[in-house]
């Protein structure tokens, strides 16, 4: 469904390049939940936004449903659904309705499948009530909501979500792992980044660990557990960090 | 797609309290407070009364000098200045206590003139007064001559009459200046917050990235935030214009006396309606690229401002300009163009080769104005933070 081959990002900042991914390379199977794990400024934001097409590879490819990211990146985005963490990013003066309904246009959907798809989703996260207000008066976790729906306006069949639990309260939170069960079931493939290690081994089937801008570890998490002797993720992760440390050092 | 996105962008601009302030409330606030100081500023100062401080000695005399002057109060004291320093008087007259009797021995006498040339209403009074001693002067020295046996007009061989080549009074000329300058300032500041949330704004609350996530081509992004710039600065400009029309026509008496555009009335107000989308056309351009460039809103704003800064250049150049010192460089060169247009449509003139070279300067500039912002806004650096 994804695949990444030798992908590397530099970008320029005053007159030196910096390297935010180095030789990436993985694939994520139809239907499979990847946890996109590494520390701030590991290069997991520059990742999900290349496989996106908001970034442009400096080397490598990244294909998505069989189209490639630079040459067809009309033919992806259909395919996309994204939302980037921190920001919901809504129009504060529409209401939550008229945000979907204009990105819905923007997909390309008719009036009839927007109407549907409204419905459908405003029922999934109990929106009805506040569906007609003006986003301005949110709090976050309606917000954050009302973000989710219009990621998934257009029914994409591949998810990526950055840090999306970040600064949601316990109740957002377990509504969101509810959807992405829900999504996993419905044969959804999903990449998220998060700095949650609970939250990756209770959604995940696999794991992607990314340091300095490399990737340090793809595969499922039981093979992880069992090559590592523990299920403590926490641990695993930490110390394959200070393993990635030692290699940079040496 | 386009119109669909500009529907949007154009909804959500006018419910946004600050944008209805600037295009509908700036513009009536503005433009009132100027016409009605440009109003008072060309009013000869007629009706307006003012006081005029004279010692008690020579009250009669004044009073018999200053009697055509209606408007003129005496104010009767043994210390004129002290008056004027008070605040009780516009100006101070002082005079010999035997003014009149050296007059009438032929004696030259000396006439101090105290007041504040700073001050509109001080500056007024005292030409008054000059201007009442200068019949004075010229009563003294006919009586003199025809004493004398002499004929007063040969001391006047030959009378002055200056007319103003426009055929315009020169209030006409201060409406040329003041019409452009707001027009340009209110388009400016109107388009200004909007051009900035389209962009800066955009990347700000991270709708940009989700806008560039969906299947819509970004020239029609860039092209669909231009025009609702421009629409945004043009009701802007209408509505100054409408303003400007209204009050001078229903409040004003000198300045509704300074235009008239006869059978041209409407031609002229096409042509200016014309004018004002070319402008904001262009003025949307600019603010696009500020607005492209900068990361957050402040920082658009900050772009923004020296570039709006640009319109005062032309309205000091243009104003010791008259209209028949325009030349091409004065229509070829945008902004510059808005000016003198609008100076000559001031005072009635439609000259269809100035308005041609004016459209098609802007077009071209805009053109690469919009290149250059097509460019920047196909680069990953310029669209996300």
């Amino acid at each position: 469904m994804i695949e990444i081959q030798g992908v590397t990002k530099q970008f320029k900042d005053k007159n030196k390049y910096v390297t935010a991914l180095k030789h990436v390379s993985f694939s994520v199977k139809e239907g499979q939940v990847v946890g996109l794990l590494g520390e701030n400024g590991a290069g997991k934001t520059t990742l999900l936004r290349t496989i996106a097409t908001l970034l442009t590879p400096t080397d490598g490819a990244v294909s998505v449903a069989g189209y490639d990211t630079i040459k067809n990146p009309n033919e992806v985005k259909k395919k996309i659904g994204v939302l980037f963490g921190g920001e919901t990013g809504l129009y504060d003066r529409l209401t939550a309705r008229e945000n979907l309904e204009y990105f819905s246009g923007l997909y390309g959907l008719s009036k009839h499948e927007t109407k549907v798809r409204i419905d459908d989703l405003s029922k999934m996260f109990g929106m009805r009530d506040y569906l007609n207000r003006k986003v301005s008066g949110f709090s976050k976790g309606m917000r954050q909501k009302v973000a989710i729906a219009r990621t998934l306006i257009h029914n994409p069949d591949i998810i990526l979500f950055d840090e999306p639990t970040t600064g949601l309260d316990i109740t957002s939170s377990n509504v969101f792992r509810q959807l992405v069960h829900q999504l996993k079931r419905d044969g959804k493939t999903i990449i998220f980044s998060s700095h949650i290690m609970e939250e990756v081994s209770m959604l995940c089937d696999s794991v992607a660990m990314m340091h300095k801008g490399e990737l340090v570890y793809q595969g499922d998490l039981e093979t992880l557990y069992k090559s590592e002797g523990s299920r403590d993720l926490n641990y695993i992760f930490m110390s394959k960090l200070v393993r990635g440390n030692e290699h940079y050092a040496s | 797609m386009l119109l669909k996105i500009y529907l949007k962008e154009i909804k959500d601009c006018f419910r946004d309290r600050r944008t209805l302030l600037l295009t509908v409330l700036l513009p009536v606030i503005m433009m009132t407070g100027l016409t009605f100081f440009y109003e008072k500023m060309v009013s000869d100062g007629e009706e307006e009364s003012y006081k005029l401080a004279v010692n008690n000695a020579v009250a009669q005399d004044a009073d018999a000098i200053f009697a055509g002057f209606k408007n003129i109060e005496i104010v009767k004291t043994a210390n004129p200045e002290k008056v004027l320093k008070k605040g009780e008087a516009q100006a101070a007259l002082m005079m010999d206590a035997d003014f009149n009797q050296k007059i009438a021995g032929g004696e030259k006498v000396d006439v101090k003139i105290v007041g504040d040339s700073f001050s509109q209403k001080s500056s007024n009074l005292m030409s008054f007064v000059q201007n009442a001693f200068a019949a004075y002067e010229k009563s003294i020295i006919s009586e003199r001559l025809q004493t004398n046996g002499t004929n007063p007009e040969l001391v006047e061989p030959f009378h002055i009459v200056q007319n103003e080549v426009s055929g315009e009074n020169n209030n006409a000329s201060l409406l040329a200046m003041l019409i452009p300058l707001i027009l340009a300032i209110a388009i400016g500041v109107g388009a200004g917050p909007a051009a900035a949330d389209l962009f800066a704004g955009e990347k700000e609350k991270k709708t940009m990235e989700a806008l560039l996530m969906t299947p819509v081509n970004r020239s029609t992004l860039l092209v669909a935030k231009w025009l609702t710039i421009t629409t945004v600065g043009a009701v802007t400009g209408m509505v100054t214009l409408l303003v400007v029309a209204l009050e001078i026509t229903f409040l004003t008496e000198n300045l509704k006396k300074s235009i008239s555009f006869g059978d041209n009335a409407s031609l002229v107000v096409t042509i200016a309606v014309l004018i004002s989308i070319i402008y904001a056309m262009f003025t949307a351009s600019l603010l696009m690229l500020t607005s492209v460039v900068g990361k957050t809103v402040k920082e658009a704003q900050s772009y923004s401002t020296p570039v709006m800064m640009l319109a005062m250049f032309p309205a000091m150049i243009l104003s010791s300009v008259g209209i028949n010192e325009l030349s091409f460089k004065h229509f070829a060169i945008p902004i510059m163009n808005l000016f003198s247009l609008l100076k000559e449509l001031v005072f009635g003139v439609i000259d269809y080769e100035h308005i041609l070279i004016t459209i098609a300067s802007n077009l071209i500039c805009m053109i690469v104005l919009f290149i250059i912002g097509r460019i920047l806004f196909m680069k990953d650096k310029w669209v996300m933070n």
